[in-house]
């Protein structure tokens, strides 16, 4: 074992290889298991990810705000370049453990009762698998490992999608999920590579540390000059493009998020751990590792696609009917957020706001999956033809579903960012900052700040949309089925627990005292950087107050629309809503553009293979038959003709000379005759 | 009783046997051979727990670095003045070499249960098996150039009729085809490799010869020979060192197979019966990637070193091109066979590079594609068996029908498209690493090359979804349904240590780094030092 | 007077027709006596030369041989032509051709 730091903590190791390593037993475990377990492959899991929890704390209580450290050992050699695995521990590794031991501990509870028990034993066998790779991939301190993590818990989330691999959605879902996905890995790889050859190391404290050695390299005229060697400048933004692709893909910005709308066709659960906390923001996490790679130019690029992608996914929020497309999009544009919030230089305010919406992105999904789960029965049990996730069929279920109401609005108002809850403090700091930022430049960087204001007003938009459709008013079925028979409840205490457990998370107590000011949350002064300015201006008084003004307007706009039925602001043929309700028509142009002409270009390539490279052999063997045959003509007729020629003079020489022998005696005589008159004759003269 | 003389022979041995044994035992001829194979596996697994690693057992380019060597005297002629002709039985052992041999040995036993599905003259099947398997070992262990030869041409005999008298529909067209194919390759090679015998002498005994290790070796280069380093000599117009390795190379290219010299391959896979198949895709490809590494780069290392841009073009060209053609195809089986094409891809790209991390990717890539692609033929093998279709639009929703089947399948593919855990992850991320690190070849090939990464992934998953997932329905109805039964011991058997060793290259990729990095190591060194 | 000359002409038209005879004529018979015409010719000639030997008269004496052994010649020929026409009922020489192989 070999470190960078004095200080190696063997309890800290072996609690971290625990917390990542149970899950993975427990995966192993039901994997091998026949099918049949049922429960008892739910309740191992569950076991093991609270095992990871407490070996978490443990980790996150050792480590963090205790300086930066790693222990590594040496995994192979290839060439003279040595491969290591190892752990590295700072604060964000611990954090960002125990998010998602804390944020999968109550997905899994909630998973023991939602899924059936007949296909617990495989959801679980994927589920440990998950929390497997993403507690590795927090904790490693290489990029290979990195990146073997990075692509496992992509695979766990294809595998997951693809739960119920009889419908025909979740498998096109997957498979898109996967390939997009892919998209973002070979940028990832690419980076790999790139970093690897220009610094020789893997190692991230190595490269990404204090001092370290891309601290330490620089770009001068065109060349990107480091201790170790040196590459065109190129290849470093090739390594930042790379590296944006892969946090593209995996935290779905534009413009690789079609994914995740369509990864909704996986079990709710699944949606709430891996496709709104921990997964999609591994993205943010991988920023984080890498931020001092990026130049100005590069965090601004970061900047704006963010923006963009929060913008882009909020207006797309605003007219989609299936509640759980509503809260994907919604994770599109805060996770936007968290991007922009990386460009903007707001590095602690990006992972508050990825802490804070782990949990109450997770707990609106949970409540989405308790909701749906109500109007699936009904839906059995009428034998109806509606889509159990589609938001104009609910309505009026408060009374119902008490525990669920209050939970959706607590996670609805953190999303919105009203005060007291967890998301007011990280969106105000995100928000404020980016005024802050767009302060000092020009006039131009201001519509960055704005839009994303505009952004949150839009926010607050489609959650009120959604409470409202969903909580207020009568219940839809209802006017079409007046004699239903509606039973709906929270359900058993494994659906309210987590629900209950996560909303208390999602309130301003767990992160700070303070519920106004975000300076005073731990969490993000863990993140700041040694030589922080706490700056103290008017944005930091106006910015708040504007958008809880302009959100508690856009909630009462969206109540009087929907639940006082006044008219909409644009109607559902205009463009825009045209725009909005079709994802802005990005799936549709890859669909039919790119994905078309790949598998054109594909064919095509197939045809040339048979017809031109295997006509040309065709051709070959062509040619060479028509030579055998003009080979064989000549035999039989040139050189065997010749043959047959001399054949045939001397058999004519013969038939003459047999002539004389006709066996005719008068003949004979005649023939002596002329023979010695000949012999006269010439004698004569001669 | 020399290890690898025996590992060569043991299969001539049984095979000999089943050919004086009665046709009515004919039923005992798959054990026989199956026997044959499993000695070889374990002579296999003792040569490579033995194999001695340090860099005084690098070998490559010295003589006494290599192990379990066996040097006979063998055909020796006096030519009066031309001086003596001599031909030894020279075999021997690098880390080139050594887990080519466990790979051969491997591939045979799993090819073997797979060819529980010959029912036709099974005497002829079995020995011909037997004889191809001799061969193939035969060339991974000669050192000597006309043994390898020798051994390289044996191989094609018994493919041939393999594929001519136990493949499919088309299985003239395609034996001929795959028969003239290499014989085109090997023709010329002979041309050359007697040139470098007219140009090489033993520093030993003054003589001609044809140790593939003293033709690495600049010095024996005979002053003013055809070959000779520093004689420059030109052949029709081209340096004779470019066009002796310009031509071995298109006879070993046409063995990777590199595009343009693939088109054999589809139609070979498709029409060859399962076990073929197998040996092809396992064992065959990787004979022309060795190929490359000991002759190509051994003999000619500064051609290689000058040509590099080339060869890393036809890599790259390789692997995307043989990544599309597997996205527009339907038959399974030829599915699989373009997407060998673009796996091997990466191994010349990576050979291209002349880096460590490169040479290593690679060889660690005809590892893992061994066994994968032989796990991928006997799935698909499995399927074509019971219901003797392959069309991957007469299926869907597989895995309902055949769980564990789709399980195996599932491994199979991931694992081929290169998921961190299995071996081609660790293969092609280092391909790819080397050949950035490179150079020889350019940046710009290393991304290329991982867009191969990302349409592999496109035509696995897209198959997945087309014939596993989905609501079960396949074309033969419910006649289909009752054929398509579960997995058969036999077939978990193959299947089981295939997957094993894919997930354990993955995660201790030391198995292979181990064994081989001193060689590569001095492979490099070595190819530097002759440019200098 | 009637020189050598004379008789060597007479000698060579007997031959000639002789020869004429024996090429011409479909009858064995009318050949054999073709033959003797020529056969007579020859003698004819003895018999001419025979004044350049008056003291043995070698000429007529081997004339006389000769006359003697045509006839007897003649005879044998009759014979055959006889037995010939036995065994294929007809004395056509161009018909009697087995002999020729």
């Amino acid at each position: 074992m070999t470190s960078t730091s004095p200080h190696i903590d063997t309890v800290v190791v072996t609690c971290t290889l625990l917390a990542a390593g149970l899950p993975l037993v427990a995966s192993a475990v039901n994997f091998l298991l026949p099918a049949k377990t049922g429960k008892a492959s739910g309740w191992l899991s569950v076991l093991a990810i609270l095992g990871s929890l407490a070996f978490a704390g443990i980790v996150f209580n050792k480590v963090w705000n205790a300086g930066e450290w790693s222990v590594q050992q040496e995994w192979f050699t290839i060439g003279n370049t040595k491969v290591y695995g190892g752990l590295l521990f700072n604060n964000l590794s611990a954090l960002m453990l125990l998010l998602v031991s804390a944020i999968a501990l109550p997905v899994h509870i909630y998973s023991t009762a939602y899924i059936k028990p007949a296909e617990q034993n495989r959801y679980f066998t994927y589920l440990s698998f998950f929390c497997f790779s993403m507690l590795a991939l927090v904790v490693v301190n290489n990029l290979v490992m990195l990146y073997a993590f990075w692509e496992l818990v992509g695979f766990s989330s294809y595998l997951l999608i693809g739960f119920w691999f009889t419908r025909d959605n979740a498998v096109k879902a997957n498979k898109k999920a996967f390939i997009i996905n892919r998209i973002g890995d070979i940028g990832l790889l690419s980076a790999i590579i790139i970093l690897f050859v220009q610094y020789h190391t893997f190692d991230l404290a190595a490269l990404f540390g204090h001092n370290g050695l891309v601290f330490n390299s620089s770009i001068h005229d065109g060349v990107w000059v480091a201790a170790t060697n040196q590459l065109p400048s190129v290849w470093q933004f090739t390594a930042f493009a790379g590296i944006f692709l892969a946090v593209a893909a995996k935290s779905a910005q534009f413009p690789l998020h079609t994914w995740l709308p369509d990864a909704m066709e996986g079990p709710t659960s699944v949606s709430a751990l891996i496709h709104a906390a921990t997964m999609v923001a591994a993205g943010v996490f991988l920023l984080c590792r890498v931020y001092p790679l990026f130049n100005t130019t590069e965090l601004d690029i970061l900047a704006i696609v963010g923006c963009f992608t929060a913008f882009m996914a909020a207006t797309i929020a605003l007219t989609q009917n299936d509640l759980k497309r509503i809260l994907a999009y919604s994770t599109i544009s805060q996770l936007g957020y968290m991007i922009m919030a990386m460009g903007i230089d707001a590095y602690a305010s990006s992972l508050f706001h990825l802490v804070t919406h782990a949990f109450f992105k997770s707990l609106l999904f949970l409540c989405a999956g308790v909701i749906i789960h109500e109007v699936q029965h009904i839906k059995d049990e009428h034998q109806l033809d509606i889509d159990p996730q589609n938001i104009l069929y609910m309505g009026g279920l408060r009374k119902k579903m008490p525990v669920t109401f209050i939970a959706t609005v607590v996670g609805c108002l953190a999303l919105v960012g009203l005060p007291l809850t967890s998301g007011y403090l990280s969106k105000d700091s995100i928000l404020i900052q980016a005024f802050e930022w767009a302060e000092a430049k020009a006039w131009y960087y201001k519509i960055l700040p704005v839009s994303i204001l505009l952004t949150s007003g839009l926010t607050a938009f489609y959650v009120a949309r959604l409470i409202f459709k969903v909580f207020f008013g009568e219940f839809k079925l209802k006017e079409i089925l007046p004699d239903i028979n509606l039973h709906v409840s929270d359900g058993s205490l494994a659906y309210r627990l987590p629900l209950i457990l996560l909303a208390l998370c999602s309130l301003f107590p767990l992160f700070s005292l303070n519920p106004f000011l975000y300076e005073h949350a731990w969490l993000f002064k863990g993140f700041l950087p040694v030589d922080h300015l706490a700056r103290e201006n008017v944005y930091h008084t106006i910015v708040p107050a504007v958008v809880n003004i302009m959100s508690v307007f856009v909630v009462y706009w969206a109540y009087a629309v929907y639940i006082q039925q006044r008219k909409l602001v644009f109607t559902q043929n205009s463009f825009l809503f045209r725009l909005s309700y079709h994802h802005w028509y990005i799936d549709t142009f890859y669909q039919q553009v790119i994905v078309k002409a790949v598998m054109a270009f594909s064919r095509a390539l197939f045809w040339f293979d048979r017809q031109v490279i295997d006509g040309l052999i065709h051709s070959f063997t062509s040619a060479g038959k028509f030579l055998a045959g003009l080979s064989a003509w000549a035999d039989r007729y040139l050189v065997d003709g010749f043959l047959l020629l001399i054949t045939q003079v001397v058999k004519g020489i013969g038939s003459f000379f047999r002539s004389f022998q006709g066996g005719k005696v008068q003949y004979y005589l005649y023939s002596m005759l002329i023979l010695i008159l000949t012999l006269f004759i010439i004698k004569i003269l001669i | 009783m020399n290890m690898l003389t025996l590992f060569i022979f043991i299969p001539a041995l049984f095979g000999l046997l089943i050919l004086v044994l009665p046709d009515n035992l004919k039923q005992t001829f798959k054990y026989i051979t199956l026997a044959a194979t499993l000695i070889q596996l374990a002579l296999g697994i003792y040569l490579y727990l033995n194999f001695k690693t340090g860099a005084e057992f690098a070998g490559i380019n010295h003589e006494q670095q290599f192990q379990f060597v066996q040097k006979l005297p063998w055909i020796s002629l006096n030519l009066g003045n031309a001086g003596r002709m001599q031909v030894d039985y020279f075999v021997g052992i690098d880390g080139i070499s050594v887990l080519m041999l466990v790979m051969t040995a491997v591939v045979m036993v799993i090819a073997v249960l797979a060819s529980w599905e010959i029912k036709r003259n099974l005497k002829g099947f079995f020995a011909l098996f037997l004889m191809l398997d001799m061969a193939v070992a035969g060339v991974f262990c000669a050192l000597d150039f006309f043994l390898f030869y020798l051994f390289y041409e044996l191989m094609l005999l018994p493919l041939y009729f393999l594929i001519g008298m136990w493949g499919g529909v088309r299985r003239e067209y395609a034996a001929i085809k795959f028969f003239l194919y290499t014989l085109f390759g090997s023709v010329f090679m002979l041309l050359i490799m007697v040139g470098l015998y007219l140009s090489v002498t033993d520093p030993g005994t003054g003589n001609h010869t044809f140790n593939l290790i003293s033709m690495m070796n600049p010095a024996n280069y005979s002053e003013g020979s055809v070959f000779s380093l520093t004689s420059h000599q030109m052949l029709f117009g081209i340096p004779a060192r470019v066009l002796g390795f310009t031509v071995i190379f298109i006879a070993f290219a046409i063995k990777v197979p590199v595009v343009p010299l693939h088109t054999w391959l589809p139609d070979a896979h498709v029409e060859a019966p399962t076990p073929v198949s197998i040996i092809l895709a396992g064992v065959l490809l990787k004979v022309g990637g060795y190929g490359i590494i000991r002759i190509c780069m051994g003999i000619f290392p500064e051609v290689a070193m000058s040509g590099a841009f080339w060869l890393g073009l036809l890599g790259v060209i390789s692997i995307i091109y043989g990544a599309l053609n597997a996205l527009a195809q339907r038959d399974l089986k030829r599915l699989i066979a373009y997407s060998s094409v673009s796996h091997m891809g990466f191994v010349l790209l990576g050979l291209a590079s002349l880096t460590a991390e490169g040479v290593s990717g690679a060889m660690m890539q005809m590892v893992s594609h061994g066994f994968l692609s032989s796990m991928l033929f006997f799935l698909v093998g499995i399927i074509y068996e019971r219901v003797h279709d392959r069309d991957i639009y007469n299926f869907r929703g597989l895995a309902t029908t055949m769980p564990q089947y789709t399980t195996f399948v599932m491994i199979a593919f991931f694992a081929s498209l290169g998921l961190p855990g299995f071996s081609a992850f660790v293969a092609e991320a280092f391909t790819l690493a080397g050949t950035f690190k490179s150079e020889l070849v350019p940046h710009w090939m290393a991304v290329c090359g991982s867009v191969g990464i990302l349409l592999s992934a496109a035509y696995f998953l897209w198959t997945l979804q087309r014939m596993f997932f989905g609501k079960e329905l396949l074309k033969g109805g419910e006649s289909w349904k009752q054929s398509l039964t579960g997995l058969k011991v036999r077939e978990k058997l193959a299947l089981f240590p295939l997957a094993v060793l894919a997930l354990a290259l993955g995660v201790m990729p030391s198995l292979v780094f181990g064994k081989i990095n001193d060689s590569v190591l001095a492979l490099i060194e070595f190819t530097k030092q002759v440019v200098r | 007077m009637i020189t050598l000359t004379h008789y060597l002409l007479v000698s060579a038209a007997l031959f000639s027709i002789g020869l004429y005879v024996i090429l011409s004529k479909r009858n064995a018979i009318q050949i054999l006596i073709g033959i003797e015409l020529m056969l007579n010719a020859a003698i004819l000639n003895l018999v001419a030369f025979g004044k350049f030997d008056k003291i043995n008269n070698g000429g007529q004496s081997f004339a006389l041989f000769a006359i003697v052994l045509a006839a007897a010649t003649t005879a044998v020929a009759l014979a055959i032509v006889l037995n010939v026409y036995r065994r294929y009922k007809t004395i056509d020489p161009d018909k009697i051709n087995q002999l020729k192989d």
